[in-house]
């Protein structure tokens, strides 16, 4: 065994020696990745990220189906700053259609109006016209369901103006209807009077955001911006390219001869697995610490949002360190399993897409068909983000972490056993 | 066993080595028993594909045997691998060096990898440069060393551990004239030393001028082993080379075929070869069938026993085919 550990120490001195003796493709281990990042971060940024000019899109679920959902569609498609994209009829889409709908960012938010707002609406109407004194619970609740990614300037503005368009149909009603009571005199006590009863009988209630999908309720989290999203997830698809050096200095070993010559010594595989991976987890990890450096200190100089990093600093080295040993066992088995370096770099650099795709890199997880977001959990990279997400935007502590640190930890395991059986088989 | 009363005196005994590769048609390694003497200088030789590097690879435990077992200094390989290892020294085919690490530092590698360590380490590492001349590329990257440089970092390499045994498979390949001389002369002067070397070639000069003790391989098989006297003397063998004017034609190739005497004919563009036990009587026969056939002869040698002979005499084929 101390022989054993003699022989690791040795391997990891010489991978260590072979990697920094390439200076420049050293350096681009972390040149890359940074730029990458960055440039993804800036130019994801607008589209989570809605500033003056944008035009955010809208969509309008009438379930009505009489005269406020026709009223609700023109008005909001005469407001510049809204794209009305649908107005969905209300049947057989669920709530839960159109929360998905809009936590994926398809459209920032959703109004739906209810069944029978036009006659709640009227009745409202009636009883201002009669000068009754209405009952809150009798009102109209049309409701507004916001992207919670959505600042929350963007979600005030989006509030007031549903709001804005509901007071414009409800004084639109109530003014016909006085047209047709006519020749009523108004005096400023009259006004009074019927400005105090028509605003106990609002036919609409209050429009308040309320979030598609959870966020935490506690303290003050940090916005959810796309910085939240993007560099934590470009940064996790940028570590695992790691697997394509890894691999390829493994082949080159292999095809070199290096590694017969190591099997016809008394070396056990692991010590030449471990020799290898150590110091390409030691990268890895040095990648990862320097990305989230850049979202919280660079991105905010290029004018992004800065990365905010939650509390708990112990929950993102777990984090970390099972998403470098995830890498790390996959590179290895990616060089096990290929036979040459144009293999691996293209097998390797392939499958961290297609990783990069099912754990919701690219495309977030919920807005993916069912059968795909079951297929996620083959993918590191979903684990790897849910944790960080549970993070920095959920304020997570160890505890919420502990599952997806465990399925990186079992995919690590996984892929390094199909290593080591792979690397005692063959040798050539 | 009967064999067991050799073992002490063998270095290496090969007892039905079987492999098959997956997916290949046959075997690469097809029963082979094999006995190499302590000590002793031994030759393996066989045209490329013979299945040499396969039959290596398991003598020194990098692929396990589909059947049959290898002992190496009278120690079973599959039972007890690691100490196997610590006697053996092998220099693969391929270069197996790092080429971004210096000579040095590959040797302080390997070194440690056959579990050597302190100043233990340090004085083999000096001594290795020493016995292959790279003193003065002791602190160059291997990668801008010579093809034959590269070669003797690779040999040494193999004798970072004064291994028992030597296992080299075709280590000359690639490599000038003089580091292949100097190659020659050290494993000599390593042979006469005590060490038991292994030496696999498909070059029948290499093996005829290095090994006392030979084998030859083709296509997965051992088709004759001993002596280098003994074998050719068993064989009888002995070759008829005409260099004709231009290839000829099938016909005639058939003809001399059917020449009293003569075992086999190929050809290699305008060469044609022969083996035969009566060369001379062959040669003159030869030579009247294919001035018959207006065949132009440039120049007729004969006689020559030598390993391609023998080995063309075998199989009907020639070593380099
Ligand atoms: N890794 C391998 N997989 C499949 N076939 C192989 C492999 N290595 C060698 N072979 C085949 O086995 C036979 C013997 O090869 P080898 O032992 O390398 O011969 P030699 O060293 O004498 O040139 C050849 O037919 C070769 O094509
Ligand atoms: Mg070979």
């Amino acid at each position: 065994m101390a022989s054993n550990l003699n022989k690791l120490i040795a391997s990891v001195k010489k991978e260590t020696r072979h990697l920094l003796r390439d200076r420049e493709a050293f350096l681009l281990l972390f040149v890359m990745p940074l730029i990458f990042v960055l440039i993804i971060s800036m130019a994801m940024r607008d589209t989570f990220r809605e500033q003056g000019g944008v035009v955010l899109p809208v969509v309008i679920i009438d379930n009505d189906r009489d005269v406020v959902g026709p009223a609700v569609i023109e008005a909001f498609s005469s407001i510049k700053a809204f794209r009305v994209e649908t107005a969905v009829e209300g049947n057989g889409t669920t709530e839960e259609d159109i929360k998905a709908d809009v936590t994926a960012g398809r459209h920032k938010f959703a109004v739906i109006i209810p069944r029978g707002a036009t006659a709640g609406a009227n009745s409202a109407v009636q009883r201002q016209l009669r000068f009754v004194r209405g009952v809150d619970a009798a009102q109209v609740k049309v409701r507004l369901i916001a992207d919670p990614q959505l600042r929350s300037d963007m979600r005030s503005l989006a509030a007031v103006s549903t709001g804005r368009v509901l007071q414009a149909i409800e004084n639109r009603v109530l003014w016909e209807r006085f047209a047709a009571l006519a020749g009523m005199k108004i005096t400023p006590e009259r006004e009074k009077e019927i400005r105090e009863i028509l605003a106990s009988n609002r036919p609409f209630a209050e429009v308040v955001a309320e979030d598609a999908a959870a966020r935490a309720e506690q303290g003050d989290l940090p916005k959810p911006t796309s910085v939240q999203q993007s560099v934590p997830a470009w940064s996790l698809f940028a570590v695992f390219f790691l697997v394509i050096p890894l691999s390829v200095t493994f082949i080159k070993e292999r095809q070199a001869g290096c590694l017969q010559r190591l099997r016809s010594m008394p070396v056990p595989v692991w010590v030449i697995m471990l020799g290898k991976a150590v110091p390409f987890f030691i990268v890895n990890q040095l990648q990862l610490i320097l990305m989230l450096l850049a979202g919280m200190y660079i991105v905010p100089l290029l004018g992004g949002d800065r990365l905010e990093i939650g509390d708990a600093p112990v929950a993102i080295a777990m984090v970390s360190v099972a998403v470098s040993f995830a890498a790390v066992s996959y590179g290895l088995a990616v060089a096990a399993y290929c036979k040459t370096t144009e293999q691996a770099t293209t097998f390797g650099g392939a499958s961290i897409i297609i990783f990069g795709a099912l754990g919701g890199i690219m495309v977030p997880k919920f807005i993916m068909p069912p059968v795909m977001q079951r297929l996620a959990v083959v993918s590191p990279m979903s684990w790897g983000l849910d944790g960080y997400l549970d993070i920095f935007v959920r304020h997570g502590s160890v505890r919420d972490i502990l599952q997806e640190v465990a399925g990186l930890l079992v995919f690590a395991a996984a892929a390094g056993l199909i290593a080591v059986l792979r690397l005692r088989r063959t040798t050539r | 066993m009967p064999r067991m009363k050799t073992s002490v005196e063998a270095a290496i005994e090969l007892g039905g080595l079987v492999k098959t590769y997956p997916g290949g048609a046959s075997p690469a390694v097809a029963g082979v028993d094999l006995v190499v003497g302590r000590g002793s200088f031994f030759g393996l030789l066989g045209p490329n594909g013979a299945g040499k590097t396969t039959l290596v690879s398991m003598m020194c435990g990098l692929l396990a045997p589909d059947a049959g077992r290898v002992r190496i200094a009278g120690l079973d390989l599959a039972a007890s691998p690691d100490e196997v290892k610590g006697r053996i020294g092998v220099v693969p085919q391929d270069l197996a060096v790092y080429p971004s690490l210096t000579p040095a530092e590959n040797l302080e590698y390997f070194g440690s990898m056959m579990g050597l360590g302190g100043s233990r380490l340090g004085g083999r590492v000096d001594e290795c440069l020493r016995i292959a001349r790279l003193g003065p590329y002791a602190q160059k990257r291997a990668e801008t060393l010579s093809g034959g440089l590269k070669r003797r970092l690779s040999l040494v390499i193999g004798l970072i551990h004064e291994p028992e045994i030597l296992i080299l498979d075709e280590p000359t390949v690639g490599i000038d004239p003089q580091s292949r001389l100097f190659i020659f002369d050290s494993l000599k002067a390593m042979n006469a030393a005590g060490m038991t070397i292994v030496y696999t070639s498909h070059y029948m000069e290499e093996v005829e001028c290095l090994c006392r003790d030979i084998a030859i391989i083709d296509q997965g098989r051992i088709i004759a082993h001993g002596g280098l006297a003994e074998i050719l003397a068993a064989s009888g063998a002995g070759t008829v080379e005409i260099r004709a004017q231009c290839a000829p034609s099938e016909a005639l190739l058939r003809r001399l075929g059917e020449i009293d005497g003569i075992r086999q004919v190929s050809c290699e563009g305008s060469i044609i070869r022969a083996a035969s036990a009566q060369p001379t009587a062959a040669m003159c026969e030869m030579i009247r069938l294919m001035e018959e056939a207006g065949a132009g002869i440039l120049s007729v040698s004969h006689g020559v026993s030598n390993l391609e002979a023998l080995f063309i005499s075998l199989t009907g084929r020639g070593l380099r085919e």
